[in-house]
């Protein structure tokens, strides 16, 4: 994962790809117990916005010699995926990043409290799953939580998803 | 017989335990966490390979 973060990191000084951030699990498990994943989830913006965002990506790694696996670009032996900013939450999300650690790499990574609220949008059960362990790990400032919510309008979504986990 | 407050009141202790253990798991390395996950792939692999899901090399 270190020599696959290296070349992401590539990519964004040459200008392939705007700011990147890790999301998805790997980023999950950045706050919280380990979570079984098998993707490295890379948001990142766009250097120009289009249909082909993703093309820049494909011929860079193209010339690279990194091949395709399903979603997944196989970087150094690595499953990445490159996921565009596609709201204003997860370009937030991104512009808001904070530095990780991986043995000499330092990479961003989203903060718990855009993930949580990531996770709110998206709204699938394993979504909320995350929601609910990233609150209980007490990694999430609940007043920038409740921020984010109210200023992407997700503040019923998560009264509602927070009702029914109060059922259970 | 028990009573549900008995049940519940153990239900609780199992589920404090699990909180617990999560709060460990949560609190190692970063890099000992990437460790984890790959062997929690290798055991999925054990039970069932899927060929889109591949064992990370690290």
């Amino acid at each position: 994962m270190e020599n696959a973060l290296i070349v992401v990191k590539e990519m964004m000084q040459s200008g392939i790809i705007g700011p990147i951030a890790i999301g998805g699990g790997i980023a999950a498990t950045y706050y919280i117990e380990p979570v079984l994943t098998y993707d490295l989830d890379i948001f990142f913006i766009p250097i120009e916005d289009g249909l082909d965002v993703l093309g820049p990506i494909y011929r860079y790694v193209g010339k690279r010699g990194f091949p395709l696996q399903a979603e997944a670009i196989m970087i150094e032996g690595f499953p990445v995926q490159f996921i565009p900013a596609y709201n204003e939450l997860v370009r937030e999300a991104v512009w808001n990043a904070v530095d990780l650690e991986y043995r000499s790499v330092k990479a961003p990574v989203v903060r718990a409290e855009y993930l949580a609220a990531i996770a709110v949008q998206t709204g699938r059960s394993k979504d909320r799953e995350r929601v609910a362990r990233l609150l209980e790990g007490e990694v999430v400032n609940r007043s920038v939580f409740d921020e984010i919510l109210k200023k992407h309008g997700l503040s019923e979504k998560w009264r509602k998803i927070e009702g029914i986990s109060h059922e259970k | 017989m028990r009573n549900k407050d008995t049940a519940s009141a153990e239900a609780e202790i199992v589920f404090e335990k699990k909180r617990e253990r999560r709060r460990l798991l949560a609190g190692l390395p970063f890099e000992r966490k990437i460790e984890i996950i790959v062997e929690l792939q290798k055991a999925a692999a054990a039970i069932r390979k899927d060929p889109r899901h591949m064992v990370w090399p690290l």
